[in-house]
């Protein structure tokens, strides 16, 4: 390479993978770094019930990535994410469950439970993917719509392994490198823990999946996304591509769905309904269509959406804090109705979602003094 | 091994001494393409071999017709190595000129850059008896289309050279060797606004003249340049001052050359490279100003305040630093680091301004308020004089001691006089030796006693600094017997962002008139805030309000000057003045004659009744 002199211009480029780094201008490295560096350092600084919310939303920002690589990138639009999810969330319960409990379970270490919940969810969406070379559009919604009922009636059904409706069954072990991450450590609080954790994994992700669409397959998603009749005449294959962009998806939405679980404890299958897909893609609405960074915003915002509802409640006093009748509203019913606005408002005022604002934000320092 | 002497010889020592080391950049491709020293001179060695093998001999002329680009470097560089000398001919050259100064120069092998530049030697090679080969860098439209026996691409004229130089290894480096100070390095055609470009003749002494002062702290950039230095070069390189800042700073200083895409790229790729030595002709440096007036209009209302005010503090920033010849006071430091933060960096970041060390204006005269602009914004701004003839070296802005309005104090080794009737003679070692194949105007340009006769009008101020007035022909005198300088009219006109060209006409009449050419893009974004259509350059010059606009900036100028001074009518230019069409020399600069006798129509007009 060359021996230059010439420092401190981001702009003079001598190798096309400058262009192409992912952290391609110095502005970029020096606030992803100071990102992590100040979320590595949230724990100490925040109390463990509202760190709960974030490492939570955190773990389901993998999620919204993962629906983000099919809807966002490759254009399929998918509702039927919170089936993979449930997938990856049962596979992992099953094989790194509790042997002597009442429901199957494997008791197998997290390094094979975690990586086995992004396959099987993978092998369901490449199993999926057929359709999706068939249809398109509202089409393709209406079958994936029909896949999370499907995975409804057969979780509600599988009582062995669920545990049925209203009772549910316990998340995997939550056991790495010999850390527990289910009890107080003894420098760190359990909270503090799995908050680290879900950092490391959002991390891994996100980099995985900014790899993914910035190279030959991600840009063949963009093209079956814009037109997949010009994308095959200039050679991308369809079927392979929209079967890489589901399985991959997949991928995602089930490690996402085990650690999940796993970190929120107990859970039973009625969580894995239409509703929950609605989330996914609320997150990767309000985030910002094909953008990972816009999903990890979208994750965390819609993740605290219940907390912002709560704190809405104490303001408002038509809006009891329980589920109980004393107003007009219930905090979750307030959730829903702020679900519902905030869709329809980003829809129409900011397209481009949390992703879109930012880049106003950007640009308008970007250019300073100038406006262009 | 003796201390180099000439171009080559200093080439070839920085690629002995540092042979991995950075020299060149040019983009293609939209990557910056990196050259070493090695690469540099191992290339103009291939060239000196084959220019060898093409039978040019010691003494011979070489023309090289192509835009700022690295094989200039080589072949200027190759051709100096075998002591032959180098012709450059501006890249928008029309055919007629390409023809004066390749017969004039009777030069034998021409290097033209494309199909464009190839079509203009093509169209006159009839007439040139002694072009023997012409070199074409580019393939496009010209392989297989052309098959003139004369014609040879540059692949196979430095196969050519590596032929030659396995056959005769060690011929080039001899040739370099045996450099002598009387050889003849480059002709450099003056732009001639006045009659065909006369060529100039710079020897290998007068290079090194150059070579020596620019190495001097007390010459122009201080301390002096060095391998650390990046310019771009973007300005043609046939000019002697843009020589001197690219190849001459490069051979004699190690500086390293970043080579612009075309000239209507420079902004972008000043920005990319942020160059830290910047040497720019007044056109330039406003058109800059204009670039930052137009983009400043279509930005936030927030944004516009804040620049607003601190572009007020700059100004008392500028203004302070000429009272103090451009040194900082405590205040000025305050000032200026307050307004760093909000707009001088990112503004300076965005011209590419940011890394700048040394900025020089010259070659034409520029409006101090153009300077006390970039000075205001910290960009330590000099104002420099010289000329072909006497190498581009004459007097110089040292920093600290910068006064606005003057072109400076002599530099080292430098002999400056004012003659009886105002005329500023130099005397220096990098005189020129004549000019090429007409003694008689050598004779009427370099008197007895070695004095350089510039033709140029100044004064001393302060008994250090010299200011030019104007060229000795340009001076205008009234009927009314008064003496007055147009230059100085017409750079204060410029210095409106509105104005780009103003040709100030009286000579010989009761009162002043001008000739005002409007800046299409200032214009016409001020002309689009007022929801004011316009179709064309002409439309745009005929509507009232441009006109009051004009108007007002000329009112403005008058306040400035003495009753007998003012510009009492203008006229418009209905076009923007142009190269080909002659009216513009291929510097930019305007040709009066042509104008007067092209726009002889308005200007008995604007004398035609009394004026108001």
């Amino acid at each position: 390479m060359s021996r230059s002199a010439l420092r401190n211009r981001p702009l003079l480029r001598t190798a096309y993978t400058q262009e192409m780094a992912m952290l391609n201008t110095p502005a970029k490295r020096r606030s992803v770094l100071a990102i992590v560096v100040l979320a590595a350092l949230l724990p100490f600084v925040v109390t463990d019930d509202l760190l709960l919310v974030l490492t939570l939303g955190m773990i389901a920002a993998v999620g919204a990535i993962g629906l983000n690589l099919v809807t966002g990138y490759a254009g399929q639009v998918s509702l039927g994410h919170a089936f993979f999810i449930g997938l990856g969330a049962y596979t992992g319960a099953v094989l790194g469950g509790d042997p002597e409990g009442p429901v199957l379970g494997y008791g197998l270490p997290m390094w094979i439970w975690l990586p086995a919940a992004g396959v099987v969810a993978a092998v369901a969406g490449l199993l999926v993917g057929p359709l999706a070379v068939r249809l398109r559009g509202l089409y393709l919604a209406i079958v994936t719509l029909g896949l999370v009922f499907l995975g409804d009636h057969i979780f509600r059904e599988a009582r062995e392994i669920t545990g049925g409706p209203g009772v549910g069954r316990r998340g995997p072990e939550l056991t790495l490198f010999g850390i527990d991450f289910s009890q107080d450590g003894e420098v760190l609080t359990r909270g503090q823990l799995q908050f680290l954790l879900a950092l490391v994994f959002l991390v891994v992700f996100a980099v995985l999946a900014r790899n993914i669409t910035r190279s030959g397959v991600g840009r063949a998603f963009g093209a079956v996304r814009d037109r997949d009749v010009a994308a095959a005449v200039i050679g991308v294959d369809l079927t392979r591509t929209k079967l890489l962009a589901f399985s991959m998806s997949s991928f995602f939405a089930g490690v996402s769905g085990a650690l999940y679980y796993a970190v929120v404890g107990v859970f039973e299958p009625s969580a894995f309904s239409l509703l929950l897909s609605v989330q996914f893609l609320a997150m990767v609405l309000i985030g910002g269509v094909a953008t990972i960074s816009g999903s990890i915003m979208g994750a965390l915002f819609i993740a605290s959406l219940g907390r912002i509802s709560g704190e809405i409640a104490h303001w408002l006093p038509f809006i009891s804090d329980a589920s109980g009748s004393s107003g007009l509203l219930s905090v979750f019913q307030l959730e829903a109705i702020l679900y519902g606005l905030l869709i329809i408002g980003f829809l129409i005022f900011e397209p481009r979602g949390l992703f879109g604002i930012w880049l106003r934000v950007r640009n308008y320092w970007k250019g300073w003094p100038f406006s262009y | 091994m003796s201390e180099p002497t000439s171009l080559a010889q200093r080439v070839r020592e920085h690629a002995r001494r540092t042979p991995d080391r950075v020299c060149l950049r040019e983009k293609n491709l939209g990557l910056w393409e990196e050259v070493t020293w090695d690469g540099y001179w191992s290339t103009a060695a291939r060239v000196g071999h084959a220019l060898v093998a093409l039978g040019v001999r010691p003494g011979d002329r070489v023309a090289i017709h192509s835009e700022n680009r690295r094989e200039w470097l080589y072949t200027d560089v190759g051709t100096t190595a075998v002591r032959a000398a180098t012709v450059g001919l501006y890249p928008t050259n029309p055919a007629p000129e390409v023809l004066h100064v390749l017969r004039d120069s009777g030069a034998c092998v021409v290097v033209v850059e494309d199909q464009e530049q190839l079509d203009k030697t093509m169209e006159v090679i009839e007439q040139l008896p002694d072009l023997r080969h012409v070199v074409h860098l580019e393939h496009r439209g010209i392989t297989g289309r052309y098959d003139d026996p004369r014609l040879m691409s540059w692949d196979a004229f430095l196969a050519l050279g590596d032929e030659h130089a396995a056959a005769h290894p060690g011929a080039v480096d001899a040739l370099t060797d045996a450099a002598e100070p009387g050889d003849l390095a480059t002709l450099v055609y003056t732009s001639g606004t006045t009659g065909p470009p006369k060529g100039a003749m710079l020897t290998v002494a007068n290079v090194e003249f150059v070579v020596h002062t620019i190495q001097q702290s007390e010459s122009f950039v201080s301390p002096p340049a060095g391998p650390k230095d990046v310019v771009l070069s973007y300005l043609p390189l046939c000019h002697v001052a843009e020589r001197v800042f690219t190849t001459w700073f490069n051979a004699g200083l190690g500086t390293q050359v970043c080579f612009a895409e075309s000239i209507d790229t420079v902004q972008q790729n000043l920005r990319e490279v942020q160059p830290t030595l910047l040497f720019a002709v007044p056109r330039i440096w406003e058109k800059i100003v204009a670039g930052v007036h137009v983009r400043m209009t279509g930005a936030s209302r927030l944004k516009r305040a804040t620049f607003g005010f601190w572009m007020k503090v700059a100004a008392g920033i500028g203004r302070e630093l000429v009272q103090n010849e451009g040194r900082h006071t405590w205040r000025t430091r305050l000032k200026y680091a307050a307004g760093w933060l909000f707009v001088y960096r990112p503004l300076k970041e965005r011209l590419g301004l940011a890394h700048v060390r040394y900025a020089a204006s010259g070659a034409a005269p520029i409006s101090p308020e153009v300077l006390v602009f970039f000075m205001g914004l910290g960009v330590p701004m000099h104002e420099v004089y010289g000329m072909t003839e006497n190498s581009a070296v004459a007097t110089a802005n040292m920093t600290g001691r910068v006064k606005v309005g003057t072109v400076g104090e002599a530099q080292p080794g430098v002999e400056v006089r004012i003659a009886d009737d105002g005329e500023v003679l130099t005397r220096h070692d990098g005189t020129f030796a004549g000019y090429w194949n007409n003694p008689e105007a050598t004779a009427r340009t370099i008197d007895p006693d070695g004095w350089l006769h510039t033709g140029d009008v100044g004064e001393w101020v302060d008994g250090t600094h010299l200011r030019i007035t104007d060229r000795i022909k340009d001076i205008i005198i009234t009927s009314g017997g008064k003496n007055i300088s147009p230059s100085e009219l017409e750079n204060a006109l410029k210095a409106s962002p509105y104005v780009k060209e103003a040709i100030v006409v009286g000579d010989r009449r009761k009162y002043l008139t001008a000739l005002v050419g409007i800046e299409l893009d200032t214009v016409g974004s001020w002309a689009q805030q007022r929801r004011l259509a316009f179709t064309t350059y002409r439309d745009l010059t005929e509507k009232p309000e441009v006109r009051a606009l004009v108007q007002q900036v000329v009112d403005e100028v008058n306040t400035a000057f003495a009753a007998v001074e003012t510009i009492k009518r203008f006229t418009l230019l209905p076009k923007e003045l142009d190269h080909d069409e002659g009216e513009l020399t291929a510097t930019q600069k305007v040709k009066r004659s042509v104008v007067a006798e092209r726009f002889a129509d308005q200007i008995e007009q604007m004398y035609a009744g009394s004026p108001q």
